[in-house]
């Protein structure tokens, strides 16, 4: 079980997809391609990775080619973590 | 009509009233008509401290607690007849030296508030483009890194006081394929190369506070006086739009309570079958509405004062207020015009112009299907 991806699910099960269930929100599941995040709600989720890995998200990493998707994004925190 | 102020907040307001009846209540018919601005009485404005009142004492400003600002914003909507340089003065401060005191450096906030305060310096906001308006983040101005600057190009729609502003907040994005988190907020000096004011905005109301579109065309803008970090001007954006939605419409509450006390008078006054046309139930439901409109408002937007005082999020509830505040005024306008029959679609009445002025509200800051759709999400829909 990938920790940082499970809370991420959390933080967007929680904020954003309130009552769905989490077996629906796949490490796959395009968040902002999907429609699942809008601008401000992608702004929000970029503001709790910072906060919550303790990472700096630039620019050009928040794009949909790095932070669409769950594993991409956890892909990324690991990556920013030296892990 | 008990305004359930506090102490600090009636001063403030009664003192704003007293100011705007001296110095804010010229011909409002022939600015309207001419469409001119009040140099003069954004001078005025900026003596009396109106553009100084939210900006903390620190950085020079009066420092004023937000209930109170949106008390004197009340005040001056009650006591001045101009409408539309209302509208400018707000614009500039919620859409414009409040971004900069949230997200601008020192160096930026030792260079640009002063002037801004002391009203030398005006101050718009171009976000809106001529294909992105309600999706404002699809713009398409792009600035292009080159070293220590960026070269901004593109077109910016419908930027209020564009014609005489010294400083611009605007948003460009660095990169299209970003999406929203290209998007970043700059400071342009409204002087630079390249800023253009391209045509003037002819509008339906607030005629006196100018608008333009703006077209900048390889603007150098210094990386110094980039607003916030890279990509993240959805959050300087959303920021100055929870000021601007919160608290643009508190002079709308004043115009709102004037334009309910002259019909109140109107009704009782007026005779018509041999009575007072207030003794006509369908006169009098009429003032009824208007009432409750009013006291439904106020509430609302004081409500945005307490929670931004006490540092908490008002997006839903900024919204509730812009929707709520700009839909009644644009009622009471209509209905003022009603009650006062041919009278009111006559211009030396002002009540038509009053309803132009209104219709604007359910468009800026985001219209009122925006505002919904911003409670919706508040609501986990």
């Amino acid at each position: 079980m990938d920790d940082i991806a499970e809370e991420l699910r959390r933080f967007l099960l929680a904020e954003f997809l309130p009552g769905e269930s989490a077996a629906n929100l796949r490490d796959d599941t395009p968040l902002r391609t999907g429609g699942i995040l809008d601008s401000v709600s992608t702004l929000k989720l970029v503001s709790f990775v910072e906060q919550r890995f303790a990472i700096e998200v630039e620019a050009h990493e928040a794009g949909v080619e790095h932070f669409d998707r769950i594993a991409d994004i956890a892909a990324l925190i690991r990556r920013k973590q030296g892990r | 009509m008990d305004l359930d102020f506090s102490d600090e907040q009636r001063a403030w307001h009664d003192a704003a009233v007293e100011f705007a009846r001296r110095h804010l209540a010229g011909d409002a018919i022939a600015a309207d008509r001419d469409e001119t601005f009040d140099h003069a009485g954004w001078k005025r404005a900026a003596e009396f401290g109106v553009l100084a009142m939210p900006v903390k004492k620190e950085l020079g400003g009066l420092g004023l607690a937000i209930g109170e600002v949106i008390a004197v914003m009340e005040g001056l909507g009650y006591g001045a007849n101009d409408q539309g340089l209302l509208f400018s003065l707000n614009a500039h401060l919620w859409t414009n030296t409040m971004p900069l005191v949230q997200w601008g450096t020192p160096e930026q906030q030792r260079r640009w508030l002063p002037g801004l305060m002391d009203g030398s310096l005006i101050g718009a906001n171009g976000a809106s483009e001529p294909d992105s308006g309600s999706d404002v983040f699809a713009m398409r101005t792009r600035a292009t890194r080159q070293g220590d600057v960026y070269v901004l190009n593109g077109t910016k729609m419908f930027v209020t006081n564009a014609p005489v502003a010294d400083l611009l907040v605007t948003y460009a994005t660095i990169d299209p394929a970003l999406g929203s988190m290209g998007v970043t907020g700059f400071l342009v000096d409204g002087h630079a190369k390249g800023v253009t004011v391209s045509r003037k905005l002819a509008k339906m109301g607030l005629r006196t506070s100018p608008m333009a579109e703006v077209v900048f065309e390889d603007v150098r803008v210094p990386v110094a006086d980039r607003l916030g970090r890279e990509g993240r001007g959805v959050a300087v954006f959303e920021s100055s739009m929870e000021w601007e939605r919160g608290c643009i419409l508190a002079s709308c509450l004043g115009a709102m309570r004037r334009q309910l006390e002259r019909c109140i008078a109107h009704a009782r006054q007026r005779k018509q079958f041999g009575q007072a046309i207030g003794k006509f139930q369908s006169v009098a439901n009429k003032l009824v509405d208007m009432r409750l409109r009013l006291d439904t408002c106020r509430p609302l937007v004081y409500r945005i004062a307490r929670l931004k005082e006490a540092g908490k999020d008002a997006t839903v509830e900024a919204a509730l207020a812009k929707l709520h505040v700009s839909e009644s005024c644009v009622k009471n306008a209509l209905d003022a015009v009603q009650l006062f029959g041919g009278y009111g679609y006559m211009t030396e009445y002002e009540l038509e112009r009053a309803l132009r002025d209104a219709v604007g509200g359910t468009l800026y800051s985001g219209t009122s299907e925006i505002q919904r759709n911003l409670i919706a999400r508040g609501l986990g829909l």
